[in-house]
């Protein structure tokens, strides 16, 4: 039994034409026996900056509550919001912290930056990040996950194509994997805000 | 007399005085004054902006009125050096707390601490006091708004008005007779020499004023604080604290438009109660 698929998730960040999505299970189990179905493992931190953690959910829950302690404080000191390039940075940096007692977490930042244009990484256990201008994925269901969106995606989709193929994408994975699924949350991130939908899934 | 004790923080006096903290203390009475008002419905600080060059680069957002945390910000008399090490004590007490307990920190008790802390620099370590004097103005839901004052010694006390930094004690004087003054038939806040209604009975409670009522009364004491001259808008700050409609803290620094407007009302109502 691997501590990162105690609790299972499954989740998507992807880019498209000057908008970022991020997508996630909610599904919230003891290994083999659901808790939950409204667990949320997205997390919003300013308008254009959403990070998404997979893993143990103590450690999805805690991190979330570290981030938006340190968020506070830069922009506090800074007087300016943190970029999601930063914040990326802080998350490394925090994980790195604890390189040999880590958070058992996986996460993925997705956002825009100061000129509008989509960022995303992805991250390990121990902070080594990836950039990619595409997709990243996360969790339990990585492997279905990666085949999905390798097959979907398509650079420069628009607001509206981009929740379709997220949606899709994340569905048909979750549904090979049992840890996974139990719902599904999709926020769409524009210039002029962001679109949160529930998806409506196959309930086991 | 005072020689032989004043050296040291950690020495009292014989007439149990400490001085480096009275020194401190005298720091600040040469800083630009900030007054805190509180309304019915938020609270007002103001404050004058000492500009000592035309050179200097102007400040971030400001130099002297600071967010502490969502729901509290606080605005500095004194070392602006010291200053910056308490605020940032301020917020990361305030942060701490609230990843604690995922609760906002009541009012006092972020006050409290950096109190505390003042504190061990009066009795600990032989370093000297901070030469701060803060006003807290802060919103939790145990007791609404609340404003604090705090000096180098440690000390805080809770206030409805307050003054601290240059000339405080005329700025006291005026807010003694002006704050919470039954207001004429019209609406307009009392004036201080109008024996008629300027004094309250001992039975009638203090009223609060609203948020336009505070703006206009802390723009009075600084102009009487200003050894009498009336402040121009560039060289005050006026910054408020109130709720919005989902019942979340907003922080406003006032522009130069908005505060002028509050200029050119005090004007006006001093124009048209008769003063000289």
């Amino acid at each position: 039994m691997s501590i990162l698929e105690y609790n299972g998730a499954a989740i998507i960040a992807m880019a498209g034409k000057g908008c970022v999505g991020i997508a996630s299970d909610t599904r919230l189990g003891i290994q083999a026996q659901t808790v939950a179905t409204d667990f949320r493992k997205v997390f919003k931190m300013n308008d254009r900056l959403f990070v998404g953690l997979a893993g143990l959910a103590t450690d999805v829950q805690t991190m979330d509550q570290l981030l938006r302690f340190r968020q506070n404080l830069y922009e506090l000191r800074e007087e300016r919001q943190m970029s999601p390039r930063v914040m990326s940075n802080l998350l490394s940096n925090l994980l790195y912290e604890k390189r040999f007692g880590p958070y058992f977490i996986e996460p993925v930042v997705a956002g825009l930056d100061e000129n509008g244009k989509p960022f995303l990484s992805g991250m390990d256990l121990i902070g080594a990040p990836v950039y990619t201008d595409d997709f990243v994925v996360s969790g339990t269901a990585t492997g279905n996950l990666y085949g999905m969106c390798e097959t979907l995606y398509k650079p420069d989709m628009e607001a509206e194509q981009l929740f379709e193929t997220l949606a899709q994408a994340l569905l048909a994975s979750v549904d090979r994997d049992a840890l996974s699924g139990w719902g599904g949350v999709v926020h769409i991130i524009t210039k002029d805000g962001v679109i949160s939908r529930e998806l409506k899934g196959r309930q086991d | 007399m005072a020689r032989r004790y004043d050296a040291s923080t950690t020495t009292f006096s014989p007439e149990g005085r400490l001085h480096q903290v009275e020194y401190a203390i005298e720091a600040i009475n040469n800083a630009g004054t900030c007054v805190g008002i509180l309304a019915s419905d938020g609270i007002v600080m103001a404050c004058e902006k000492r500009v000592t060059s035309g050179l200097l680069a102007p400040a971030k957002t400001s130099e002297k009125t600071y967010k502490l945390c969502q729901h509290a910000a606080c605005t500095v008399a004194g070392l602006t050096a010291d200053a910056n090490i308490l605020i940032d004590q301020a917020r990361l007490r305030a942060g701490r707390y609230d990843y604690q307990y995922q609760e906002p920190i009541p009012i006092e008790q972020l006050v409290e601490h950096v109190c505390n802390y003042k504190q061990a620099y009066t009795q600990y370590g032989g370093l000297r006091p901070f030469g701060v004097a803060f006003l807290f103005a802060g919103y939790d839901s145990h007791h609404g708004f609340q404003l604090y004052q705090s000096d180098p010694s440690g000390n805080y006390s809770g206030w409805k008005a307050t003054v601290i930094g240059a000339n405080n004690q005329a700025g006291k004087s005026l807010l003694k007779t002006d704050y919470g003054a039954k207001p004429e038939e019209e609406g307009e806040e009392m004036k201080t020499d109008e024996g008629e209604g300027g004094k309250k009975s001992e039975e009638e409670e203090i009223r609060l004023p609203d948020m336009q009522g505070a703006l206009r009364l802390a723009v009075k004491v600084l102009n009487k604080t200003n050894d009498g001259t009336a402040v121009s808008a560039d060289k005050m700050e006026l910054f408020t604290l109130s709720l919005d409609d989902d019942k979340n803290c907003v922080h406003r620094i006032l522009k130069s438009e908005e505060a002028q407007k509050v200029i050119d009302e005090v004007e006006a109502e001093s124009a048209s109660s008769g003063d000289a």
